[in-house]
């Protein structure tokens, strides 16, 4: 389960996120949307430990970030907005990299690199730098080397961006696998109908504070929850 | 022109903005306070010895070869300093594809980059020229208004014809890099051998003041023929006439207008060959080996892999310890010549001398060879991902002062195992000084990194800004020249009343206490300001 408590980070003097707390429980896709600038980056950097933060705090499985740093992002993946890599490796050379740091036995990474190699259809590509990639390939990469160390929360910023149809496919595919071992997927996206679709849980983000959360269910109702966004963005 | 405008200060922005402090509420006193002190003690430094050098020319009436001599010398660095950076500040730019894409010709594009170039050469020669001007106000026999035009102008024009000469050797190493497949391993090597051999001109420079000093008709002569600019400013100075100032206007403008004309008629051709990267032959997955290794082994590989894929980082850092290897060499060879440049120095004949030679050499390539200053901002968006890895922050910070230290001590090794084999050399001191050999470039490499991370520059347009154009590689090279200056000053005092053994031991000593000071202060305020860093 993850837990944001009350979570504050300034810039200079402007808030960012202000005064946030909503839960993830175990075995949710749970979406986090929101408009350009509405914060949702910056809380999702504050709870994988890139930031620091002004107050409140994040529990993972009941960790602090704040507190035990290492042992909550063991826990997790985080996939950036942009695919953020090592570009004068390898890919191979860059997954086996993310794979020390977590520590996984060489069964596993084996096993989840040829899987999610293969999903990705970058088998054959793995031999090559990653600065000769497309962005697109570069994002599967990160992917890759995200789920490549079994996470139990997967954080996301925008994972679909860039990504070709069938990968988004087989990513949903991979998503709703996760959480039947009741795994916890969180992503940010402003593709809503995909969300929708995906998504158990929602919170919605602007101007640093959260303006919704709740299942699907309880927030759409019968609207769709581009409508409802659309609806609580008018909202002054 | 308006466009143009907009260009430069889209461009310059970020580059200008070097005084980044890495602290939350560091107010703008702060942020400037040590880069600016430090250029001013450097510029007062240069200051002091212009004026020891004008008091003994003052009596001969010859001020003005010290205004011509620092502006060939000044030139000189620039050029060195060019030749570094010429190549990877002008090609593979991170804006490259925004530029292209903008109704702009492609010869602004060009202009644009070797404009930033001369801003940046621009600074450093103001750090010599200005102190030396200020310093010949003193020393002058008469002051017209005169001397201020033509001042002026120098500093305006002096770093185009090394920046011209620098982007010609850059572009040249660039191009021939370009056609090959290992093309950093060109860059790295093409940049090496014209460093190397420009050292070796200006070491066989003396026959040919020789030859100049003979055939020359005065002294102003002889500089003119020596460097141009060096030769037109004392003219100036001395006898100033406007013919001669226009000409050299025109001279400078006419060359950088040049430089941009050819520049942009090869730029883009040689920037896509560049970008070209060579794709492997498909390999199936099942034939590549996955190897684990313990997360500290994975990180320092991580960082030794950096290192050697960034040519001009490789440069940077390994042209001080080729330096020193061939200076270990040369002094093994030829000991008697060094020895005699050594006593001199020292003003000392009795004591042994060798030990000291290499100790010498040593404090100058781990001072002068600063690889961490540069390590975090090399980073830039990617320290995300060291951020968000399940790993201690001290052990990200570790992991670069151990692949540096992997750099640094076999070649420091090798230097002194070449020098012991031929000098004769106490048992003891060997030991010292191959303990100090690890103890120096670790005070060297943990400096860099705190200052790296006081001063870090996240969003650099290419790695060649934050190796030869950030704060922190500025603030380290002058801490590092400090550093040095202060350790010979130490051993010129201690060398009358101690003997070289008892200096390496208290040296020994001294260095496992400051490296251990700079251990907890790394472990713990530069945790602080990695945690805080923010992209």
């Amino acid at each position: 389960m993850i837990e944001i408590k009350n979570v504050t980070k300034k810039y200079g003097s402007k808030k960012a996120v202000d005064n946030v707390s909503f839960t993830v429980n175990d075995g949710d896709i749970f979406a986090f949307i929101g408009h350009n600038g509405a914060g949702k980056t910056t809380l999702i950097k504050s709870m994988v430990g890139i930031h620091d933060f002004d107050s409140g705090d994040v529990l993972i499985d009941g960790i602090s970030i704040k507190d035990n740093p290492v042992e909550c992002k063991r826990l997790m993946a985080y996939v950036p907005d942009n695919p953020e890599t090592y570009e004068h490796m390898k890919a191979i050379d860059y997954i086996n990299f993310i794979c020390d740091m977590y520590d996984v036995d060489i069964k596993t990474r084996e096993k989840n690199i040829k899987k999610y190699a293969k999903l990705f259809e970058m088998e054959d590509k793995l031999n090559d730098t990653i600065d000769s990639y497309s962005h697109g390939m570069k994002q599967k990469i990160v992917l890759i080397s995200a789920l490549a160390h079994d996470p139990k929360y997967l954080i996301m910023d925008e994972p679909f961006v860039g990504l070709d149809p069938k990968a988004v496919f087989d990513m949903k595919e991979v998503l709703n696998e996760m959480v039947k071992e009741n795994k916890v997927v969180f992503y940010s996206t402003h593709i809503l109908d995909v969300a929708e679709k995906l998504c158990s849980r929602v919170a919605i983000i602007k101007e640093g504070k959260l303006i919704k959360s709740g299942s699907m269910k309880e927030i759409k109702g019968d609207k769709s929850l581009e409508k409802v966004f659309m609806d609580l963005e008018d909202v002054k | 022109m308006k466009k143009l405008y907009s260009l430069i200060r889209a461009c310059m922005t970020s580059d200008m903005n070097i005084f980044k402090v890495n602290q939350k509420h560091a107010t703008g006193f702060k942020k400037i306070f040590i880069p600016v002190f430090l250029s001013l003690a450097f510029m007062f430094a240069i200051w002091s010895n212009a004026h020891l050098i004008f008091e003994k020319v003052a009596p001969m009436h010859l001020q003005y070869i010290v205004l011509s001599l620092f502006v060939f010398i000044t030139s000189i660095m620039t050029l060195i300093e060019g030749v570094y950076k010429s190549g990877p500040l002008l090609f593979n730019c991170k804006d490259d594809q925004l530029l292209l894409s903008l109704p702009i010709k492609r010869s602004t594009i060009v202009f644009v980059r070797v404009f930033k170039f001369y801003i940046f050469e621009l600074l450093f020669n103001s750090l010599f020229i200005i102190p030396l001007i200020a310093a010949y106000l003193r020393w002058a026999e008469s002051i017209e208004w005169t001397f201020f035009l033509t001042s002026f102008v120098m500093i305006i024009l002096l770093p185009i014809i090394p920046i011209v000469i620098s982007c010609i050797i850059g572009v040249i190493i660039s191009s021939l890099a370009s056609r090959f497949k290992f093309k950093n391993f060109i860059q790295i090597v093409s940049t090496m051998l014209v460093l190397l051999l420009v050292l070796l001109i200006s070491y066989y420079m003396d026959n040919f003041y020789e030859y100049v000093a003979k055939h020359a008709t005065s002294i102003n002569d002889m500089i003119s023929k020596i460097y141009y600019p060096a030769g037109v400013y004392a003219n100036l100075v001395t006898n100033f006439n406007i013919k001669d100032l226009l000409v050299f206007i025109a001279i400078n403008i006419g060359l950088f207008a040049l430089l941009i004309f050819v520049l942009s008629k090869v730029y883009f051709k040689i920037n896509s060959r560049l970008k070209s990267i060579a794709t492997t032959k498909k390999v199936k997955i099942s034939s590549i080996v996955i190897k684990s290794k313990p997360a500290s082994m994975s990180l320092i590989k991580k960082e030794l892999n950096m290192f050697f894929k960034i040519p001009v980082f490789i440069i940077n850092a390994g042209f001080g310890l080729v330096l020193f290897l061939i200076m270990s060499i040369y002094t093994s060879i030829k000991y008697d010549s060094v020895l005699s440049i050594y006593k001199e120095a020292f003003q000392t004949n009795t004591l042994n001398q060798t030990s000291l030679i290499i100790l010498l050499l040593l404090l100058f390539a781990s001072f002068m060879t600063s690889i961490t200053n540069s390590l975090i901002s090399l980073e830039g968006r990617n320290i995300n991902i060291l951020k968000s890895l399940p790993v201690k922050t001290k052990t990200i910070l570790m992991a670069k002062i151990y692949a540096c230290l992997i750099i640094t001590t076999p070649i420091l090794l090798l230097g002194d195992i070449i020098l012991f084999v031929r000098l004769k050399i106490k048992l003891i001191e060997m030991i010292l000084l191959l303990l100090l050999s690890v103890l120096v470039p670790l005070v060297s490499h943990f400096i860099g990194l705190i200052i790296n991370l006081k001063f870090p520059k996240l969003d650099a347009e290419n790695s060649t800004e934050v190796v030869k154009q950030s704060t922190s590689s500025f603030i380290s090279v002058m801490l590092g020249m400090l550093l040095l200056l202060g350790n010979i000053m130490l051993i010129i005092k201690m060398i009358k009343v101690l003997s070289i053994s008892l200096i390496l031991l208290i040296l020994t000593g001294a260095y496992i206490i400051i490296d251990l000071c700079l251990y907890l202060y790394l472990s713990y305020k530069s945790v602080e300001d990695f945690n805080s860093l923010s992209v």
